[in-house]
């Protein structure tokens, strides 16, 4: 049968060098600063995920990755190996967001081209492909169905899958399963594994659940309190496929004591200085 | 054999299910109309009520089936200026608010001249009107156009102001420009807030096409309703009436129609 398009993305392994780069990035909003100093390095195909207290930059960092905010000038960040603004980046990365923002005067699919829409894709073409993705998005027969009338784990899998079919080398994925019930959130994450494994893409996936962080990730970053830095990068040395069960076993939770305590320091800090501020204030 | 048998029963049944609300509703308008007919008539005639005050419903039917085309071409032609001028109060009225949201400096010079406009009322505007466009169907149309713009305006605004900051985000980091964001996202966000000022802007602007005529002309039912009252043909004053409502809650009901099959998930938000 033939494929009536054709696959854009090049092979994650002919990059030399890591995808995307930033080192000594700082981002201020007025008397905020809310990065200072971050530095990390994604390789091609690697799923990399960030988790940190609240309020850490974790969606700064994000957004200075999609390409919406510009970071302080000073800093460097590099996409495909060459220097560039992060307003280059707009269209170049598929940016989920918390919420799955979905228009709701569009069915299921025209909701899951609406990336490819935007670029100027072909209409016809990019639905056909959307259709033949549904049953690996778990959407088969609800093509046609508006938002209102999916559930929530539903509607998380239809911007999922317009991020999927936005294809870009890196993927962003801020708390994509933040919302949902604890359940339905775990079966999320293994079926996104499946699904990362056959497309392979690369990955930065922002979490505050260290258990998704560890289970998904090939490599974990927890964030330091404001303003924002990379603490500690550890590597999971977890076989793949990973299966629910992984989550109970000694090295897992090996991995997870270590996280949780880099968290903890993290979390006390904040949590003493922004005692110190309100003492100051009264 | 069976399921074939099925399967067109229960698409009927579907089909049915659709329907039969509509059509109940239909009934229960029909019979609500039927109820207020009785009770009009039957009141005047019960009560002795004089046809100068009230006359009969039967009597004002009639008057109407007497000369018909008089009332067909008053109506065509109040219809004709509130449409001219409704469309045109819209297509104003959404580029007004795109431009606004667009540019706030104009916003800001433009904003308060409009509502100053607005607190005059229509009627001195009307002879300023027929001043500069005479007596033509051009005037009454640039009065139900003066009374239309402006909840458009406003409601427009309103309806684009309302978009998620997020949601433009999103659009934004797929590569979005600027127009692909305006005709994607924002308006039809804007939509529901925009069907607001529209139904309101239906009756509107059969208020301005009716004013319109008053200042002189020789068809539309504002004629008819100004002449009527001269004459003092009150009976015919009733035509006018019931014409002028049936044109308005015509255009109202279309307005709806349209409402409710272009903003479909009206629900959710």
């Amino acid at each position: 049968m033939p494929e009536p398009l054709p696959e854009p993305l090049p092979e994650p392994s002919s990059q030399i060098g890591p995808l995307l780069e930033l080192s000594g990035i700082d981002k201020t909003f007025g008397p905020v600063q809310a990065v200072r100093g971050l530095s990390l390095s994604v390789p091609a195909g690697e799923f990399v995920t960030v988790v940190g207290p609240s309020g850490c930059g974790k969606s700064t960092l994000f957004n200075m990755v999609a390409g919406l905010d510009e970071p302080d000038p000073g800093g460097v960040l590099r996409f495909k190996g060459r220097g560039c603004h992060a307003q280059e980046l707009l269209g170049r990365v598929s940016f989920m967001p918390q919420r799955d923002l979905l228009l709701p005067w569009r069915n299921v699919i025209d909701n899951a081209i609406l990336a490819n829409e935007i670029e100027g894709a072909d209409r016809k073409a990019a639905r056909a492909k959307a259709l033949r993705m549904l049953p690996e998005f778990g959407l088969a027969g609800f093509e046609a169905q508006y938002p209102h009338q999916l559930s929530g784990g539903m509607r998380q899998r239809v911007a999922l899958m317009r991020t999927f079919l936005f294809e870009r080398e890196l993927m962003l994925l801020d708390e994509p399963f933040g919302a949902l019930d604890a359940l339905t959130r775990s079966m999320m994450q293994r079926w996104l594994l499946d699904v990362w494994e056959r497309h392979r893409r690369t990955v930065l996936f922002i979490t505050h659940d260290v258990d998704e962080a560890i289970f998904l990730g090939d490599r974990v970053l927890v964030m330091t309190a404001r303003p924002g830095a990379v603490k500690l990068a550890l590597p999971v040395n977890l076989p793949r496929p990973r299966s629910a069960e992984l989550v109970t076993s000694p090295e897992f939770i090996a991995i997870k004591r270590e996280i949780l305590a880099a968290i903890e320091e993290e979390s006390m800090k904040s949590f003493m200085s922004s005692g110190q501020a309100a003492g100051k204030a009264a | 054999m069976s399921a074939s048998l099925s399967a067109p029963a229960m698409r009927a049944t579907g089909v049915w299910r659709h329907t039969a609300p509509v059509l109940l509703g239909l009934g229960r308008l029909v019979l609500g109309l039927a109820i207020a007919a009785a009770v009009w008539e039957g009141a005047v005639l019960a009560f002795g009520i004089r046809p100068e005050y009230l006359p009969r419903l039967s009597a004002i039917l009639s008057t109407i089936a007497a000369t018909p085309e008089a009332y067909a071409a008053g109506f065509l032609r109040t219809l004709l200026e509130t449409l001219l001028g409704f469309a045109a109060g819209v297509l104003v009225g959404v580029l007004n608010g795109v431009l606004f949201l667009r540019a706030p400096v104009l916003r800001d010079m433009l904003f308060p001249i409009f509502v100053v406009s607005q607190t005059i009322p229509v009627i001195a505007f009307g002879a300023l009107v027929v001043l500069w466009f005479g007596n033509t169907l051009l005037a009454k149309a640039v009065i139900a156009f003066y009374l239309t713009f402006f909840p458009v305006t406003v409601n427009t605004l309103l309806g684009l102001q309302s978009v998620d900051p997020r949601q433009v985000a999103l659009l934004r980091s797929f590569g979005a420009n600027g127009r692909q964001i305006l005709f994607r996202l924002l308006l039809p966000t804007a939509l529901p807030q925009i069907f607001v000022a529209l139904r309101l802007g239906s009756s509107l602007s059969l208020v301005g096409a009716i004013v319109g005529e008053w200042f002189g002309d020789t068809t539309g039912l504002g004629v008819i309703l100004l002449q009527a009252m001269y004459t003092e043909q009150v009976t015919v004053m009733w035509a006018a009436i019931l014409c002028a409502a049936l044109l308005g809650t015509g255009f109202y009901a279309l307005v709806s129609l349209a409402e409710r099959w272009l903003v479909f998930w009206g629900a959710e938000q």
